[in-house]
C-alpha cells in the first residue's frame, strides 16, 4: 500500500511538470493559433542557461532562478513573437509547423554549439536530493513537493488570469478574430506577445523542474523530447482547455509511473514501452478525441506553386541525370558515395512533395517509414552472406510494399485528422518507432520464433544487385539513385497533371467543397498516404544500403524534422524543392562541418574561427527555416520566378551556358579546383535571375487606374485590364457602349 | 412531393439554437427562395442539408430517402450540390480545372463521363469560356460565384443549393445569372436560393421560405411573402422596399 501511494505521488509529480509545460503550450496556441514545436527546445535552452549560471558560474540558486525564469524566459517568448510568430498569420499549417520546428532545431544546434554535448552536466534537486519529508508513511522529496506546489500555483494563476483579468478574457478571443479585437480598442499583438512570454516562462520552469527528476543529466535532444511528451497532455484539452490539460497531464504522469512500477520486468518490451508511453497516449488521444468538423473556409494562404507539365518535368529530369553524370566525373569515390546518399534523401523528400505539396497533408516522420523499409529489407530481402551478400530487387519491392501497408495502417486511424493533428500523429509514430522498434536490440520469442527487430543496434544493409547492375560501385549507385529520383519526379508531375492530381489539389484547397462534389476524402487521403510512404520507404532503404550500415539514430525524429524543414525551405510544392531538401539535410550538414573541420586541421592558427564558421552554418540552416514565414513558397519558387524573367533572353542564356561549359572544362582538366568550380557555378546561377530582373524591370511601368486617360492615353491594353479588374465580361459589348457614350 | 425536404431540423451551437424545428421543401423544376436577416440560420440550414453540420434533431430527406446520417460526399452522389457564401474555390487550379475536377471526382466514383466534353459544355452554358484559362485568384468575385455554380453543375445534380450567389456581382452579371437559373429550373433542376437581393428572389422564386432567429416564420408565394406582416416586420421593413422594387421592374 505504501509503495502504491509512493508511486501515486511520483506520478502526480511527473504530471505536475507535464501540466506546467502543457499549459504554456495551450496558452500560446489559443492566442496565436500556432502550435509551438519549439516549446521543448525553449525549456531545454532555459535549463542549460540555469545550469550555466548556477553550476558554471556559481551564482546563488535564487538569483539564477530569478534571472532565468523571471527575465530570460519571458524575454525569449516576447522575442520569438516579435521576430517570427507575428509574421505567420495567413500561412498554411505546414508553414507554421515548419517555422516552429526550425526554431526547435536552431535552439538544439545552438545549445550543442555553446555547451559541448560530450561534456557531462547535472542539475540537482532543490534543497538537495536528500531533503525529504514523511507524510503518513510516505517519503516525499522536497523537490517533488516544490513541483506540486508550483503546478497548483500555475493552475490558480491561469484560472484567475482567464476569468478575472481583462487581458485574460481578451486572450481567449484573440485567435478567432484579431481584427474584431482591434476594433474594440485592444492590441492583439500585445496580447499575443504577453502569451508568448508566459508560455515561454512556463516551458523554462518545467524544464528546470523536470531535469533533476529524470536523473539530472542535461542532454539537449533528450530534454527537448521530454517536454514534447507534454504534447499528449495538451491534446487532452484539445489545445484549448487548461483544466482538461491538467487532468491529461496527471493521467499521463501516473500511467508512466505505474507502468514503470508494475510491469513485469522480465517482459522484453517493457523498458522501451515505458519511454514510448507518452507518444502512444498522444496517438490514442488524437484518435479518440472528437475532431473538428470540416471547416467551411477555404485555406486562403500565401503559398503559391506552379506545377510543371509532365513534358517539362521529363526534360528537367534528363537534364538532372546528365548534370549529375558530368559532375560525377569531377569527384572521387568518397564524395560520390556522399552525393549518392544525399540523392537517396532526396527520394525520401519526394514523398513529402506528394503528400504535403500536392495533397496538403503532413508527415513529420518520413524517415521512420524509411526505417520500416530498411528493417523489412534487412530481414527478408538479402541473399548471400559476408561481402558477397546482396539486396535483391524482390527484397526492395517487398520492403516498399510493406512500408506502404504500414503507412496505411498508421494513417488509417489518423485519417479523420487534418493538418496539425495528423502532423502530431505522424510525429508520435516516429518517436514511438525510434524508442520502441529501433532500440529493440533484445531477443524476443513469439510463437516459437526467436528474433530481434534491430539486432546489435546497427543493421548492415548490403548494396542492391539487379542483373549486371551492382550498386556496390559508387558511380552506379549515384546514377541509379539519380535516375530513380528523376523517374519518380516525372511520375509525380504526371500525377499532378492528371485527374487524380486535380482531386488532390481540390482536397488540399477546400476539403468541404471537394466533399460536396462527391469526393470521399478519407479514401483519397488513405491512398496518397500509402503512396507517399512507399516512396519514403524506397528512399530510406536505398539510403541504408548506400551508407552500408545504419543505426537507429539515422532515422531519429530530429533528422526527419530537419528533412521536412529543408524541403519546405526549398519549396514543398516543387520536385526541385525535394532535391534541395534531400541533398542539404542528407549530406549538407556533414559536408559543411567536415569541410570546416578539415580547414581547421589544415590551418591550426585559424582553428577556432573555422570551427565557429562550421557551427554557424549549421545554425544558419535553421535560420533559413524560420525565414519560411516570410517566403512560404520556398527558395526554388523564387529562383524559378527569377528565371521566368529570362524567357526570351536567348543571348544571355547561351552566354551563361558557354561560361558554364568553359568552367566545367577547366575543372575536368584540373586547371581549377572543384571548390572553385562549385563557387563560380553558384555565383552564375544566382546572378542570372538578377540580370533577368534588371532586364524585365526596365520597360514595365503600370499606370494606376485612376490616372488612365490623364497621365497617358487610354490604351486597349489598359481598358482590358480595367475590364478584368472590374469584372466586366464582354469586350465587344463594352466597346459598343463606349462609342454610344461618346456620341451622347 | 418535394425533392428535398427538411423535417423539424434543429441545430444547436452550445446553448444557442441556430435552427429551430425548421421544415421546408424544395421542388424540382423551380427556384425556391430562403430569406431572412443575417444570422437567421440560412447557411446553417444549408450546412445541415449538405451534411457539413449534424442536426441535434430532425431529418433531411432527398427524394424521399432519409440522408440525415449520410456524409457530404454520399449526399453529393445522390444529386445534391451547393455553392458557398464565402467562396470555396480551389485556389491552386485554373477556372477550367476547378470545373473539370468535379468531373474527375465523378469518374473516380465509377461513373462514365467524358470529362473534357462535359467541362466545355458547362463552361459554355455558364458563360465562363473567356476566363477559363485564368487562375481563380485572378478573377473578380462576381465571376468566381459563377465558377462555383459551374463546378456544382458538373456533378449533374438534381438539387442545387446556392448561398448568396449574386453578392459581388455587377448588375449585368446578375441579369445573366438570373437567366441561367431560370433555364436550369426549366430543365427540371430543383434550386434553393439564399439571397439578400430581394427583387431577384421575388422575380425568380415560385416559393419562398423566411427564417428569423432560426425559426420558419413564413412560407409562400412571393406575393404572400410580400404581404405577410410578420415578414415585413422581421426582414423586409415597413417601407415595403421589396414591393416597390418589384413594381418598378414590372413597369419597366
Amino acid at each position: 500500500m505504501t509503495s502504491f501511494l509512493t508511486f501515486t505521488i511520483l506520478g502526480l509529480v511527473l504530471g505536475a511538470v507535464y501540466a506546467i509545460a502543457a499549459s504554456g503550450l495551450v496558452l500560446t496556441y489559443t492566442t496565436s493559433g500556432i502550435f509551438n514545436f519549439a516549446h521543448g527546445a525553449q525549456a531545454m535552452l532555459g535549463t542549460f542557461l540555469y545550469w550555466q549560471l548556477t553550476y558554471g558560474w556559481g551564482w546563488p540558486m535564487w538569483l539564477s532562478l530569478v534571472v532565468v525564469v523571471g527575465l530570460a524566459g519571458p524575454a525569449m517568448g516576447a522575442l520569438l513573437h516579435m521576430l517570427i510568430m507575428r509574421g505567420l498569420r495567413e500561412t498554411a499549417d505546414v508553414t507554421k509547423i515548419v517555422v516552429t520546428v526550425a526554431i526547435m532545431l536552431g535552439m538544439v544546434y545552438l545549445s550543442q554549439w555553446i555547451w559541448h554535448p560530450e561534456e557531462a552536466r547535472v542539475t540537482e534537486m532543490f534543497f538537495g536530493a536528500n531533503a525529504k519529508i514523511e507524510l503518513g508513511g510516505v517519503v516525499v522529496r522536497v523537490h517533488e513537493l516544490v513541483c506540486l506546489v508550483v503546478a497548483v500555483a500555475v493552475a490558480i494563476g491561469l484560472r484567475l488570469l482567464f476569468t478575472r483579468t481583462r487581458a485574460g478574457v481578451v486572450m481567449r478571443g484573440a485567435v478567432d478574430d484579431p481584427d474584431l479585437l482591434r476594433l474594440n480598442g485592444h492590441d492583439p499583438d500585445r496580447i499575443a506577445m504577453l502569451s508568448w512570454a508566459m508560455g515561454s516562462t512556463l516551458a523554462v520552469l518545467a524544464g528546470i523542474l523536470v531535469t533533476p527528476i529524470g536523473g539530472g543529466a542535461l542532454e539537449a535532444n533528450q530534454l527537448t523530447l521530454l517536454v514534447i511528451d507534454a504534447f499528449a497532455a495538451a491534446m487532452f484539452g484539445r489545445l484549448r482547455s487548461i483544466p482538461r490539460t491538467f487532468t491529461g497531464a496527471m493521467v499521463l504522469g501516473m500511467t508512466a509511473t505505474y507502468v514503470m512500477a508494475y510491469f513485469p520486468t522480465d517482459w522484453t518490451w517493457a523498458g522501451n514501452l515505458r519511454v514510448s508511453l507518452p507518444m502512444i497516449i498522444l496517438f490514442v488521444v488524437l484518435i479518440v478525441l472528437p475532431q473538428d468538423r470540416l471547416r467551411v473556409a477555404a485555406v486562403r494562404t500565401r503559398e503559391r506553386y506552379r506545377p510543371p507539365t509532365p513534358r517539362s518535368a521529363a526534360v528537367w529530369g534528363a537534364a538532372l541525370v546528365a548534370a549529375v553524370f558530368l559532375l560525377a566525373l569531377l569527384l572521387d569515390d568518397g564524395s560520390i558515395t556522399t552525393f549518392a546518399l544525399g540523392m537517396t534523401f532526396a527520394i525520401v523528400a519526394l514523398s513529402l512533395t506528394l503528400l504535403t505539396g500536392y495533397a496538403g497533408e503532413l508527415n513529420l516522420a518520413p524517415l521512420s517509414f524509411g526505417a520500416v523499409a530498411t528493417i523489412t529489407g534487412f530481414h527478408f530481402g538479402v541473399t548471400g552472406s559476408g561481402l558477397a551478400s546482396r539486396l535483391t530487387l524482390w527484397g526492395v519491392l517487398l520492403a516498399v510494399l510493406v512500408t506502404a501497408v504500414v503507412g496505411g495502417l498508421v494513417a488509417l486511424p489518423a485519417l479523420r485528422l487534418r493538418g496539425l493533428y495528423l502532423a502530431l500523429a505522424t510525429m508520435a509514430f516516429g518517436v514511438f518507432l525510434s524508442n520502441m522498434v529501433l532500440r529493440d536490440t533484445t531477443e524476443h520469442t513469439l510463437f516459437g520464433v526467436t528474433f530481434s527487430i534491430f539486432p546489435n543496434g546497427t543493421l548492415i544493409v548490403p548494396p542492391l544487385q539487379v542483373g549486371p547492375f551492382d550498386l556496390r560501385d559508387p558511380r552506379t549507385l549515384l546514377m541509379t539513385a539519380t535516375v530513380l529520383f528523376a523517374l519518380i519526379g516525372v511520375g509525380l508531375a504526371a500525377l499532378r497533371a492528371s485527374g487524380y492530381g486535380r482531386r488532390l489539389a481540390a482536397m488540399k484547397d477546400s476539403p468541404a467543397a471537394a466533399a460536396m462534389l462527391g469526393q470521399n476524402l478519407v479514401k483519397l487521403k488513405f491512398g496518397v498516404f500509402m503512396l507517399s510512404a512507399a516512396i519514403a520507404g524506397l528512399g530510406g532503404l536505398l539510403m541504408a544500403s548506400a551508407g552500408g550500415s545504419v543505426s537507429g539514430d539515422n532515422f531519429a525524429i530530429m533528422s526527419s524534422l530537419a528533412l521536412v524543414m529543408l524541403t519546405v525551405v526549398g519549396g514543398i510544392g516543387y520536385i526541385s524543392g525535394a532535391l534541395f531538401g534531400g541533398l542539404v539535410s542528407g549530406v549538407g550538414f556533414t559536408i559543411m562541418v567536415g569541410t570546416f573541420n578539415d580547414l581547421a586541421t589544415a590551418h591550426p592558427s585559424m582553428e577556432s574561427i573555422y570551427k565557429t564558421i562550421g557551427q554557424l552554418l549549421v545554425v544558419a540552416t535553421a535560420l533559413i527555416g524560420m525565414g519560411v514565414g516570410k517566403n512560404p513558397s520556398g527558395t526554388v519558387h523564387d529562383i524559378v520566378e527569377g528565371y521566368r524573367t529570362l524567357r526570351g533572353a536567348r543571348a544571355l542564356l547561351a552566354g551563361a551556358a558557354a561560361v558554364e561549359a568553359v568552367l566545367y572544362g577547366l575543372a575536368l582538366t584540373g586547371v581549377i579546383g572543384n571548390w572553385w568550380f562549385a563557387i563560380l557555378t553558384a555565383c552564375l546561377v544566382m546572378a542570372l535571375p538578377v540580370a533577368g530582373r534588371m532586364r524585365a524591370a526596365a520597360p514595365v511601368r503600370r499606370t494606376p487606374p485612376e490616372l488612365a486617360g490623364v497621365a497617358e492615353p487610354y490604351s486597349d491594353e489598359l481598358r482590358e485590364r480595367l475590364d478584368r479588374e472590374l469584372g466586366l465580361p464582354a469586350r465587344e459589348r463594352m466597346a459598343k457602349e463606349a462609342s454610344v457614350h461618346a456620341v451622347a | 412531393m418535394p425533392l428535398l425536404e427538411t423535417r423539424d431540423v434543429t441545430v444547436r451551437f452550445g446553448g444557442n439554437t441556430a435552427v429551430d424545428g425548421v421544415s421546408i421543401g424544395v421542388e424540382a423544376g423551380c427556384v425556391t427562395g430562403l430569406i431572412g436577416p443575417n444570422g437567421a440560420g440560412k447557411t446553417t440550414l444549408f450546412n445541415t442539408v449538405t451534411g457539413l453540420q449534424r442536426p441535434a434533431a430532425g431529418r433531411v430527406l432527398l427524394d424521399g430517402a432519409d440522408v440525415t446520417r449520410l456524409a457530404p460526399a454520399g449526399r453529393a452522389r445522390l444529386g445534391l450540390a451547393r455553392t458557398f457564401q464565402r467562396l470555396e474555390l480551389f485556389l491552386s487550379l485554373s477556372v477550367r480545372d476547378n470545373v473539370r475536377v468535379a468531373g474527375d471526382i465523378l469518374r473516380a466514383t465509377g461513373r462514365t463521363v467524358d470529362v473534357e466534353k462535359e467541362t466545355d459544355r458547362v463552361l459554355a452554358r455558364t458563360g465562363l469560356e473567356d476566363i477559363a484559362h485564368l487562375e481563380v485568384s485572378a478573377i473578380p468575385t462576381g465571376r468566381a460565384r459563377v465558377v462555383e455554380v459551374a463546378r456544382a453543375l458538373m456533378t449533374a445534380p438534381r438539387v442545387l443549393l446556392l448561398d448568396e450567389p449574386a453578392s459581388g456581382q455587377t448588375e449585368r452579371e446578375t441579369e445573366a445569372f438570373a437567366a441561367l437559373l431560370t433555364g436550369l429550373a426549366a430543365e427540371g433542376l430543383a434550386i434553393c436560393l439564399v439571397e439578400h437581393d430581394l427583387p431577384l428572389v421575388m422575380r425568380l422564386c415560385t416559393t419562398i421560405h423566411v427564417l428569423d432567429y432560426g425559426r420558419l416564420i413564413a412560407s409562400g408565394t412571393p406575393k404572400e411573402i410580400r404581404e405577410s406582416p410578420e415578414v415585413v416586420a422581421a426582414y423586409i421593413g415597413t417601407e415595403e422596399i421589396g414591393t416597390e422594387e418589384v413594381r418598378r421592374e414590372e413597369v419597366a
